[in-house]
């Protein structure tokens, strides 16, 4: 059984969009970023406890950068002092983990000081953070020799942003073309774009009903892998919808007309496309020339 | 003692991977000019001057180079603003005359031709999701349609595993095949793109008329005609390729062969006489009913009622035609029915990379960046003689993001952080 040498990596993409949170402040004291970085961490211990080989990676997807919070880049760059100057914590947990904390808590405190929200750009840099985990999991990937299984699980607060759709759709198809799958765990409203993702990349999607609750679903439904998965009993799938939105109004249609250049979507036929400005050819119905009879002379009459 | 043997075997493998580079240079070039002098013709090159050793008598630094280039090998060129043919209806012509018995490629030519296409037409559909594809056979003087155009893979593959027990034999048919192709290729809407892709192993052919005059019919019906060779450069599949617009190469060794076939992926410049017009397409929902709904009912998929293979027929959910309302299992698919082409909004967001392509990244030495050690989308760090930078957000990538981000991402992790994209 090659359970030793399999590795699975886990990348935990968390949304700390500043203003969501803050006003998530106001509106439930009793659930903050703390207590959902609480969770996520909880979530990150057992995953790297549950097989020795196992890997995490943790970015906190904000609206300015995305930002990994472990592993560290200080620390990868000199093994030797990160055991230093970690100190060892006095209960006796298990050092991987207590540094792992230490390191996130660390961070998240260090970027939400750092960065200020300037202009209007308040959504959250989704598509960004799953591109850097994606390239992060192929040089993870290219170097352990190994066979590696990764899947990325994606706590999100903050509405879609609409401006995205094209860069998420790039990264979900990337993802699927690499077998790697897309979890999501929806804390507010449901994301279209991601009920898509993993729709298409065979993960789960989960919206939460009660968001206290954060550290029991991500432990029952997002901790096993996809084998384990087929075992479960988990949350059914969600209906997704397909119908494209028409470029004019933004509706969602069932028939619509697809320009062949710029491939844009139309619900009404129109005779130039309003995207790449060309001329359609209309097709115009055919006119057939009736054939003159030739009459022979009829001998009968009429009675 | 033994690291000089290493680097004699090395440095051999090496002046080969070069002879076969400036071949496969020249072999671009033959199409371009048709009565260009042969290449025992010229002057001889020295090849081996390219390996240099240093103080230690080691070609080390020089394999590095070599690697490094073998990594960016690709030639990617980005159309720009040129229109592409994003409809396509290609035909793909395997020649399964005698000399595909040949060993040469191993197992044999038709098992490492089969296996190749069957790859291929998995990437087709992954870049080019709206279009379709038809598989046909030569032998013995004739041709036959092994599958029709259709839009699934799944047809496809599995002709192409079973014509892996058929047998070669007999001469194949240039014009028997092109005017099979044609038949259906002509009946195609002006607004596709419509391709023919010969794989041609023999170097004879054996047609009833002047082909000639056929090569005039394709480029009448702007049919773009392409040929991969297996054997050598054969003087009517020159010209014909260079009359359609199509192109000619003939491949060195397996991984060649793929290269070539991957070419063809991408979807080839749209001349100027294809015709522009609004497609009239449906969008289906996908419902999805379990036994526990009390109007759901289960129900035969139009899909199944053809097909021969086994399987239950019956399924509950499945999307359903709007205009029609008969019930497919998977799309793209067009309905049988009513004839509306069926889609999903994902499989025309597939191919939006292809309209706006990602710019190259500007290749650096390491030694000129002092302040980045790492690389912005993997975070690890620069190790490589040289980086890339992003020319729209100067972000430092490593050389193997870089190829992820050009080869499957076509979007710059760092410039989705600067500015929002359409």
């Amino acid at each position: 059984m090659s359970a030793e040498d399999e590795v699975s990596l886990l990348v935990i993409v968390v949304d700390v969009n500043p203003i969501w949170w803050g006003q998530q402040a106001n509106r439930e004291p009793q659930f903050t970023l703390s207590k959902c970085l609480d969770a996520v961490m909880v979530m990150g211990n057992s995953h790297l406890v549950m097989t020795r080989t196992n890997k995490l990676a943790i970015i906190a997807s904000h609206c300015q950068e995305s930002h990994f919070l472990y592993p560290c880049k200080l620390w990868k760059s000199g093994d030797g002092h990160g055991d230093d100057n970690a100190s060892t914590s006095g209960d006796g947990k298990y050092e991987l983990l207590s540094v792992a904390n230490d390191f996130i808590a660390e961070e998240i405190k260090n970027l939400m000081s750092r960065t200020e929200v300037k202009g209007n750009q308040t959504d959250t840099l989704l598509a960004g953070s799953l591109a850097k985990a994606l390239c992060c999991i192929l040089s993870i990937k290219m170097h352990t020799g190994q066979e590696m299984k990764s899947r990325i699980l994606v706590v999100k607060a903050a509405e879609d942003c609409a401006l995205q759709y094209m860069n998420f759709m790039n990264v979900i198809f990337a993802a699927q073309k690499q077998s790697i799958l897309i979890d999501a765990c929806v804390l507010d409203s449901d994301s279209g774009l991601l009920q898509q993702a993993c729709d298409i990349t065979g993960g789960l999607y989960l919206k939460i009903p009660q968001k206290i609750a954060l550290a029991q679903y991500l432990l029952w439904v997002f901790l096993p892998d996809s084998d384990q998965r087929s075992q479960l009993v988990l949350p059914p799938p969600v209906h997704v919808d397909y119908r494209a939105a028409c470029f004019c109004h933004r509706n969602l249609i069932e028939i619509g007309y697809v320009c062949s250049v710029c491939l844009s979507i139309f619900c009404n036929f129109s005779p130039i496309c309003t995207t790449c400005e060309t001329a359609f050819k209309i097709p115009l119905p055919q006119v057939v020339k009736s054939k003159k009879k030739k009459l022979k002379p009829s001998t009968h009459t009429c009675k | 003692m033994n690291g000089k043997w290493n680097d004699c075997f090395l440095g051999l493998k090496i002046i080969q991977f070069l002879i076969e580079l400036h071949l496969e240079v020249d072999s671009i070039k033959m199409d371009e000019e048709p009565e260009r002098a042969k290449r025992w013709e010229g002057g001889y090159e020295r090849t081996w001057e390219i390996l240099k050793e240093d103080e230690s008598g080691s070609l080390k630094a020089t394999v590095e180079e070599i690697l490094f280039q073998a990594k960016r090998k690709r030639v990617f060129e980005s159309h720009g603003q040129v229109r592409l043919g994003m409809m396509r209806h290609l035909y793909v012509v395997i020649d399964t005359s005698r000399t595909m018995e040949d060993q040469d490629l191993k197992p044999n030519r038709l098992t490492s031709t089969l296996k190749l296409v069957e790859y291929f037409v998995e990437e087709y559909f992954d870049q080019n999701p709206i279009s379709q594809v038809g598989i046909i056979t030569t032998k013995n003087k004739r041709a036959e349609k092994l599958t029709d155009l259709a839009g699934n893979p799944k047809k496809h593959i599995d002709a192409l595993k079973k014509a892996k027990d058929s047998t070669c034999g007999g001469e194949p048919s240039l014009y028997n095949s092109l005017s099979l192709a044609m038949q259906t290729l002509k009946h195609m809407p002006g607004h596709s793109s419509r391709e023919v892709l010969i794989i041609f192993s023999s170097l004879t052919t054996c047609d009833p008329a002047n082909i000639y005059e056929l090569v005039k019919t394709l480029k009448a019906l702007k049919i773009r005609v392409s040929v991969i060779g297996l054997s050598a450069e054969v003087r009517v599949c020159t010209v014909l390729t260079r009359e359609t617009g199509g192109s000619y190469h003939v491949i060195l060794d397996e991984s060649h062969f793929r290269e070539l076939l991957m070419f063809h992926v991408k979807p080839p410049p749209a001349t100027s006489s294809s015709e522009c017009s609004l497609i009239r397409m449906g969008f289906p929902q996908h419902t999805i009913a379990s036994l526990s709904d009390q109007d759901a009912k289960p129900s035969f998929s139009q899909a199944h009622l053809d097909s021969t293979s086994g399987g239950p027929g019956l399924s509950m959910g499945g999307y359903f035609c709007p205009q029609c309302q008969a019930k497919y299992t998977e799309l793209p698919v067009e309905c049988k029915v009513c004839g509306l082409t069926l889609v999903s909004a994902p499989h025309l967001a597939r191919s939006f990379h292809h309209l706006f392509p990602l710019e190259a990244f500007q290749e650096s030495p390491l030694l000129l960046h002092h302040t980045e050690r790492f690389c912005e989308a993997c975070q690890g760090e620069l190790k490589d003689k040289s980086v890339f930078t992003c020319p729209s957000c100067n972000s430092v990538f490593c050389v193997e993001c870089d190829l992820f981000i050009h080869d499957t991402l076509h979007c710059c992790p760092s410039c989705i952080h600067s500015r929002s994209a359409p």
